[in-house]
């Protein structure tokens, strides 16, 4: 166990590096010089060079990378040329946004898809079962800023039920926070929830057809005993693979629902940035985020052994 | 058992005509389409479905039934070319990374799973916003983003592969490596291929729409299906029926490659049902 | 002495899109309390199926009991409702499978997966239920019991799963023990300790066995009666010692000569180990009157047409043969 957690986090060190590597050079790919690109084209020359030398960008590459990844590491993620204030500091603003929004929808699309999947196996190549596959299948075909869009026009524009944009900190006032959050939540779960509720189904069937499955029943167990206790939690695995992977779509898909939804989230703070060629907020952003999703594969992976505790002999 | 896939075959074959309903459309988008997708009409402005426009006008009149019918052309377009360039790089890469492995092997893959620890979706609006808007670059950053889906399936089978006899036998034989890869490790995962692809598509086009919603695909005016979604944001209320449409032109579609995907994988690969 | 367990004429269909396959067509057992019986046949003649059924637990679809009854003490479970035909199982039937490596949830200790049935159908404190678990462990001669509670499954080796599977299904002292192949998976030296544990146990709490297996020295050693089983079928039936002495069916007859018995009269070597000819039929496409006539080496005219009947062969001894009716 503790062997596996070590073995994980080792190997979670050249992830983050080459993550770290592809970030920085995603920036250089900017065609021409990025400097006069991100002021403009009517910044003056020596501005250019100003700018140039802060950046370190007159140095050779690898210096210029190691210099960065220093700062990275030290927490510095550059300074916005927008705002001219640290990009981690409106990082630091706008996560808590994200990450309710996506927390909530990862709740919700849990809440939907684990009961489905299960219940999908249980009446396999039944009515039922096709009913909620077709529905799945429809879930993973629906975009998500359309199911966003729809149901704002329903939800909010013709039946007023929630407020249409805007956004109160749920840390600040719960209820009304969470009008506004349900519905964005809501669509960003459905997506995850269809892809979740196929798995779930699939490893379930799996697992329905051994021999630990027959046992417990020969004990005289309930059903549901059966199911839960004895199905689910080895059925879980798979699963909870399957949403640390889904997580990285709920983290990209909340940049277009944050869009979709106007909420002040490290989604829209990265469109803002693009539109305003703000390079560093931009570098900063899809940096952290794609931090946070490495960190979440490492929890899940780390989660694991609790559901397969075989795990620490492979 | 043959119930389940008879219907299963059923909703296959039903994605299957909705895909080719679309490839034709994209196809014949110009004949087919009732209107100049670009040409304003001011007197005709958010003016509801009617027996002239089908889907109604946008806020300059332009026809949303011809924009999303040349819609389908820009995303078939990008989707197919962004799943080729992903199917040719991965497969190359996946199969060199398998079939050498050793050193190779391990600095290949970790890249690849480098590329995989970005959520897809962030990592094609990342390539977007330094390269910029258009059809050209979003090909080039979906086919990017995808190019590790298939390297992994190709490299697992060609490294389980490499072991086997009739592999050894003809490397015996004097068969350059090229030819192994071709004549043994290919044919071998075209199963897994062929659905990865199929879903990919669907996958690609999901991705294009989204991307195209967020400013980051075909510049407007271009009828891409998410710039007309992006333009009904702020009309919700007068045209409702410009967000409706091209959603289910969309869903439609996505919803097409996925049936018959599934159902690919349920008749090509059975144990993985 | 009353049957503690009775079957009669039970029928399990398993209907799928190839056809409907007859797994149990019509089988009668009947097991007085102690009784081992043992139940043998080659695979897939409807010997676990009908082990299945005694506990109902045939997955539904494809599997179906159609007709029959089985009588627990008199007591008809398949007309019980659900609720209390799970009071049965594990209390008064329990079950042994074949597998240790996969009977036993992977995900869960063992003092987990062994309380789980006492705490079902005992109202009884978890201490005193672990007690009573730590004590079927010792009597079923696992060292250091106690900590063995916190072992998962994967932690012990084949032999002791298995154990604390005997250990699991004796611990509310069931009137019947179905054991599926229970040492088929076990090295040949291990085999014989955990049948010694069973039959002690068994012995102590006066549970009566069905023993299948495809083994049949085993059921020499142990059982008291014996049936065979053919296609869903039980073709012949006899105490142990009329069986293996005079068996009376052909495929008994064959299934017999095809175990290698060391004969010191006999040349090592020379003779080859009888095989019954042919392979067993396809159970969605049975042959016509009896099953077992196109492999049959005394076949009669009438084996093509008509099912034999049950007949008489001797005290207590039935085989279903046209040789003999």
């Amino acid at each position: 166990m503790l062997n596996y957690s070590i073995r994980r986090l080792l190997y979670f060190i050249p992830t983050l590096f080459i993550v770290a590597f592809m970030v920085f050079f995603l920036v250089r790919l900017i065609p021409g010089d990025p400097i006069q690109v991100m002021l403009g084209d009517g910044a003056n020359p020596e501005t250019i060079a100003a700018v140039r030398e802060k950046m370190g960008l007159d140095r050779p590459l690898p210096i210029q990378f190691g210099i960065w990844l220093g700062s990275v590491v030290k927490g510095d993620f550059g300074t916005s040329i927008q705002t001219n204030r640290p990009v981690l500091q409106s990082i630091r603003e706008r996560f808590p946004v994200t990450i309710t929004l996506t927390t909530l929808a990862l709740l919700f699309s849990l809440l939907l898809s684990i009961p489905t999947g299960m219940l999908a196996a249980v009446y396999r190549n039944t009515g039922k079962d096709y009913f909620f596959m077709l529905l799945t299948i429809l879930g993973v075909s629906a975009p998500v800023f359309w199911l966003g869009l729809l149901s704002l026009l329903v939800f909010s524009v013709k039946l007023g039920w929630f407020p249409s944009i805007g956004f109160v900190p749920i840390w600040e006032d719960f209820w009304t926070g969470l009008t506004y959050l349900i519905l964005p939540a809501v669509t960003l779960a459905l997506h995850m929830a269809a892809v979740v509720a196929r798995m779930t189904r699939s490893s379930m069937l799996e697992v329905l057809r051994l021999e630990y499955i027959t046992h417990a029943r020969a004990k005289g167990l309930g059903e549901g005993k059966v199911l839960i206790k004895h199905a689910l939690k080895n059925a879980f695995g798979p699963t909870l693979t399957t949403i640390g992977i889904q997580y990285g779509q709920l983290l990209g898909g909340a940049v277009i629902t944050e869009s979709v939804f106007s909420l002040p989230g490290l989604g829209r703070y990265v469109m803002v940035s693009i539109h305003a060629r703000d390079y560093p907020a931009v570098q900063g952003c899809i940096l952290f985020m794609a931090l946070i999703y490495v960190v979440i594969n490492l929890v899940v992976d780390l989660m694991y052994t609790y559901f397969d505790p075989r795990i620490e002999y492979n | 058992m043959f119930m389940r896939k008879i219907y299963k075959n059923k909703l296959g074959l039903a994605g299957f005509i909705v895909i080719l309903a679309f490839a034709m459309l994209a196809l014949a988008a110009p004949w087919v389409s009732t209107h100049d997708p670009l040409k304003a009409d001011v007197m005709n402005w958010k003016a509801p479905p009617s027996m002239d426009h089908f889907f109604g006008t946008d806020e300059y009149g332009r026809d949303i039934f011809s924009r999303v019918i040349h819609g389908t052309r820009i995303s078939m377009y990008i989707s197919f070319l962004s799943v080729l360039i992903a199917t040719f790089f991965g497969v190359s890469i996946g199969a060199i990374s398998g079939f050498y492995g050793g050193w190779i092997d391990n600095i290949i893959m970790r890249f690849m799973d480098a590329v995989m620890s970005f959520p897809a979706i962030l990592l094609a609006i990342g390539i977007m916003a330094v390269m910029g808007g258009s059809i050209y670059n979003v090909t080039i950053a979906l086919g990017f983003v995808y190019i590790p889906r298939f390297a992994r399936i190709i490299r697992g089978s060609a490294l389980s592969l490499r072991q086997k006899e009739f592999v050894e036998a003809s490397l015996a034989l004097g068969s350059s490596d090229f030819t192994i890869i071709f004549r043994h490790i290919l044919p071998n995962c075209m199963a897994p291929l062929i659905v990865q692809i199929t879903l990919s598509l669907a996958y690609a086009i999901l991705a294009e729409t989204g991307l195209s919603f967020l400013g980051l695909g075909a510049p407007p005016p271009a009828p891409s299906w998410g710039n007309i979604l992006s333009d009904a944001r702020n009309l919700m209320l007068d045209a409702p029926w410009m967000t409706v449409f091209p959603g289910i032109a969309i869903t439609m579609c996505v919803l097409g490659f996925n049936l018959l995907g599934d159902a690919l994988r349920d008749i090509l690969d059975p144990r993985l049902k | 002495m009353d049957n503690i367990l009775d079957i009669q004429d039970l029928h399990t269909f398993f209907y799928t899109p190839e056809g409907t396959a007859k797994a149990v067509n019509g089988v009668s057992l009947s097991l007085k309390p102690g009784e081992i019986l043992g139940l043998v046949g080659e695979s897939g003649c409807g010997k676990s199926v009908t082990n299945l059924s005694v506990l109902r637990l045939i997955s539904d679809p494809p599997g179906k009991i159609v007709s029959g009854k089985i009588s627990l003490d008199g007591q008809d479970l398949l007309q019980l409702p659900k609720r209390d035909m799970r009071k049965i199982r594990g209390d008064r039937i329990s079950m042994i499978f074949q597998e240790p490596m996969i009977s036993l949830n992977p995900a869960y200790t063992i003092g987990n997966q062994l309380m789980e049935a006492l705490l079902t159908h005992r109202k009884i404190s978890r201490a005193e239920a672990v007690n009573r678990v730590v004590e079927m462990l010792q009597m079923v001669e696992i060292p250091s019991a106690e900590k063995r509670l916190k072992d998962y499954p994967h932690h012990l080796s084949g032999g002791m799963r298995q154990r604390v599977m005997i250990a699991e299904a004796m611990l509310l002292r069931p009137q019947v023990l179905l054991a599926d192949e229970p040492t088929t998976a076990l090295d040949v030296t291990i085999q014989a300790q955990v049948l010694e544990l069973m039959y002690k146990l068994t012995e102590e709490f006066d549970t009566a066995i069905i023993l299948v297996t495809h083994n049949l020295g085993i059921v020499a050693e142990s059982a008291q009666r014996v049936a065979v089983m053919y296609t869903g079928r039980v073709i012949e039936e006899a105490p142990v010692k009329d069986l293996f002495e005079s068996p009376r069916h052909p495929y008994t007859n064959g299934l017999l000569r095809s175990v290698p018995v060391p004969d010191q009269n006999r040349p090592a070597g020379r003779e080859p180990l009888y095989e019954i000819e042919g392979i067993v039929p396809n159970l969605f496409d049975l042959p016509s009157g009896c099953s077992f006539h196109p492999r049959c080496s005394r076949i009669k005219d009438i084996c093509r047409h008509e099912q034999p009947p049950e007949v008489e062969v001797g005290t207590n001894h039935m085989a279903r043969c046209w040789l003999y009716a």
